[in-house]
């Protein structure tokens, strides 16, 4: 079943609102894309100081035992203000891995400062393409794990990681303490995500799941991460859809506002159609968390979820013709960060299959 | 269960024992006419079953429950395909129009009834041939005559106007002043002398729409449901009764469900077309798309439940279901290739591609056609300027043709 958002949760959104608008401007996104290994440190001390990287882990170790619903709501803001690190979300995946697959020594161990914010997770299974490999390239063996886990999230400054590696030609979901590892950093055209490629040379590697359940655990992790970025995604594209709206009711063609025209408002209404069936999409999956139907509704709001984030930064910037395109304005902050969340937890044809495949009948 | 539960419980029941005497089969190879008077007999039923104007008023004949019942009802007898379409409308529109505006209550009283057993029907004169989406340069005049009025003019795509007993419509009486400052609104006997009705057929074969042509169609002055030059109010009050209606997000076509079962029977390449990616993607972009659509819908029940009014995003479903729908409809029959040539005019656009690929334009344009809910989104949701009007504030008969 849908939610309506109770007092509580709308006090949540108002909040992050209020923190992020007043500690996040594009002034000081513009210059973190220029330089690799850096992020936003008002973001996140905002994340940390509100409790937002707590929020839904265990209250036993620290946490606030909320769940998708209310993170997705702070992501949401998130997105709409251009979050500047990825540490929430890749925090999030990491320290679910632990809370729902690890032991208590692993929990006690991580979940802790993961909650606090001083520890930062990272997620590491995809390659290239494939965001879960039929045969990863990182493998674990005697309980060291070797490779190289590329385009990692946040990989620049994590602690630990979860991965999915290959041990003796079967999956295996496993943790690894990041301290002291080769780090390559990516230089990307969204640098505050923070991304590397993490070099393993028999790295210590804690087995949290291992067997054919490593798939589906994996899968799961990725599903609620993809969750929090559809929220991510919707607050974008909405934050962009009013962006176009209040340009086109000011700026004037042919003596009147553009938005008069239908070509503009068009294009404007379509966008609506196009976050409200996200936000829609978004609010459901984080309400169906721990249901069987979770994965269908994680997938469905990242579809809708890239489509608008993707299709509102293509149309803004059109909207708002040559000014649109300069850096100075800062749209193409969006138009990066529209395509980096789309690529993080696997493409459009990736959530495209897993939904097919159970639509179909023919998934796990 | 909740109060809303145990009545979504008691209507799922009472539809599936309405199923062998009006379902699908019992529908199967019937005449429009034949299909009518099954229908009337269904709208009995309903009647009899306290199914009928589940939120009117009890003193006019109605259940005096809630918008939310009526809803749950609706969405329950949906999955049955029963013969109600012919009194949608009538019951949708005109009547409740004619329970808030209608001045001698005892007719009201009696006209009510009997709509709400099928026995009588009413359609709504609002389209004509110079514009449908611009009610307000509507055409049809009233002039007075003696204590009463003459109506002259034609009305176009009237739904059911061949099968109605009466009508609500908007007509011009003072062609003087700005265009939407001259028109009234009144109800009119469907089978008064000088009404003539002409059914239209539409591309898929069927005539539920009409022609209406009204040759000094003579009524007295308690017709009148508005103000004199007060009748656009009255018309957008009409449009306005029920947004939230029970939705569809299939668009009023074949569940995605049937489509991926398509896929499932049918080859492509040699492989079966459900492991095609082309069609794996359209099945994901539909699911998805649906999926929010669903989503949406429940949140307005769920809104409506709690005492507090809907967003505005329901306004989203037709414009998003209908179009997707049709282009569904075009890749269903991509699908069988030649298989798809065999046509049942007769079909349903509920499980029939080919019917609903051929009816869905009519989706797009009735009721609103898409580039109209664009505009409705753009300029009532979101704030942005109306287009450019040469017609403002210009008496209606200086209006350039």
């Amino acid at each position: 079943m849908s939610i309506l958002y109770d007092e509580g949760q709308q006090a949540i959104a108002t909040e992050s609102r209020r923190a992020l608008e007043a500690r996040v401007s594009k002034d000081d996104l513009l210059p973190l894309l220029q330089t690799s290994g850096k992020y936003h440190d008002g973001f996140w001390a905002t994340a940390k100081e509100q409790g937002w990287t707590a929020l839904a882990l265990p209250e036993a170790y620290g946490g606030l035992a909320l769940g998708l619903v209310e993170l997705g709501l702070i992501a949401h803001q998130a997105g709409r203000s251009l979050s500047g690190a990825p540490f929430l979300t890749s925090s999030f995946g990491a320290a679910k891995a632990i809370a729902l697959y690890g032991s208590d020594a692993q929990k006690a161990r991580w979940l802790p400062g993961l909650a606090s914010g001083e520890t930062i997770g990272a997620v590491a299974f995809a390659s290239g393409p494939d965001p879960l490999p039929a045969r990863p390239a990182v493998t674990v063996s005697a309980g060291k794990a070797d490779g190289t886990a590329v385009g990692v999230s946040g990989g620049l400054f994590a602690d630990v990681a979860t991965l999915f590696a290959d041990e003796n030609g079967s999956p295996v979901l496993a943790i690894v303490d990041l301290a002291g590892i080769e780090r390559r950093a990516v230089d990307s055209f969204d640098n505050s995500r923070c991304l590397a490629d993490l070099v393993l040379a028999g790295t210590p590697a804690e087995t949290l799941v291992a067997g054919d359940a490593a798939r589906a655990a994996a899968l799961d992790i990725l599903a609620l991460q993809a969750v929090v970025t559809a929220h991510e995604q919707t607050g974008g594209a909405e934050a962009l859809m009013e962006i176009a709206r209040d340009y086109a009711v000011t700026r004037k063609a042919f003596g009147q506002p553009i938005g008069a025209f239908q070509s503009i408002k068009h294009r404007i209404a379509e966008l609506y159609g196009l976050v409200e069936l996200a936000r829609a999409n978004a609010i459901h999956a984080a309400a169906r968390e721990g249901q069987d139907d979770f994965v269908i509704a994680a997938a469905a709001a990242r579809l809708s979820a890239t489509e608008a984030y993707d299709t509102a930064a293509r149309d803004c910037i059109q909207i708002h013709g040559g000014i649109g395109v300069t850096w100075e304005i800062g749209l193409h902050l969006h138009m990066r960060r529209a395509r980096t969340l789309a690529l993080e937890q696997g493409s459009s044809f990736f959530w495209e299959d897993i939904l097919v495949d159970r639509l179909a009948g023919e998934g796990a | 269960m909740t109060d809303i539960e145990t009545y979504r419980a008691e209507a799922a029941a009472w539809c599936e024992t309405m199923v062998p005497a009006f379902g699908k089969a019992a529908r199967k190879g019937l005449s429009v006419e034949q299909d009518l008077a099954l229908g009337r007999r269904y709208q009995k039923a309903k009647f009899d079953a306290g199914y009928a104007g589940i939120n009117w008023p009890t003193d006019l004949g109605g259940q005096g429950l809630g918008h939310i019942e009526k809803i749950t009802f609706e969405a329950e007898e949906m999955k049955h395909g029963f013969p109600n379409v012919y009194f949608g409308i009538s019951l949708g529109m005109p009547v409740p129009v004619l329970m808030q505006f209608g001045s001698d209550r005892e007719f009201v009283k009696e006209r009510v009834a009997k709509a709400l057993k099928g026995e009588e029907i009413w359609c709504q004169l609002f389209s004509e041939p110079s514009g449908g989406t611009d009610l307000a340069g509507l055409r049809t005049r009233a002039e007075t005559d003696g204590n009463g009025w003459k109506i002259n003019g034609q009305k176009v795509w009237t739904s059911w106007a061949q099968y109605s007993d009466y009508g609500v419509i908007v007509v011009r009486t003072d062609p003087t002043v700005a265009k939407h400052k001259g028109l009234t609104y009144f109800w009119v006997d469907m089978k008064a002398s000088g009404v003539t009705v002409r059914p239209i057929k539409l591309a898929g074969g069927d005539s539920h729409v009409n022609e209406v042509f009204f040759d000094d169609v003579k009524i007295t002055d308690d017709h009148r449901m508005s103000p004199i030059g007060g009748g656009f109010a009255v018309a957008l009050a009409t449009l306005m009764i029920e947004r939230y209606v029970a939705t569809d997000s299939a668009g009023f076509g074949p569940h995605l469900g049937l489509f991926v079962d398509l896929a499932k029977d049918v080859t492509l390449n040699g492989k079966p077309a459900i492991e095609d990616g082309r069609i794996r993607q359209q099945i994901a972009r539909n699911h998805a798309m649906r999926a929010g659509l669903d989503s949406i819908n429940r949140r307005a029940r769920l809104m409506m439940q709690a005492g507090t009014t809907p967003g505005p995003e329901g306004s989203l479903n037709k414009l998003v279901a209908v179009r997707s729908r049709q282009k569904l409809s075009e890749l269903a029959l991509d699908l069988q290739g030649t298989d798809a040539f065999a046509f049942d005019e007769h079909a349903s656009p509920k499980d029939d591609w080919a019917s609903s690929w051929i009816n869905a334009p009519t989706g797009r344009i009735a009721g609103g056609s898409d580039e109209t809910l664009l505009n409705t989104i753009a300029e009532r949701i979101l704030g942005l300027p109306q287009d450019h009007r040469p017609d403002k504030g210009i008496p209606f008969n200086q209006i350039p043709a």
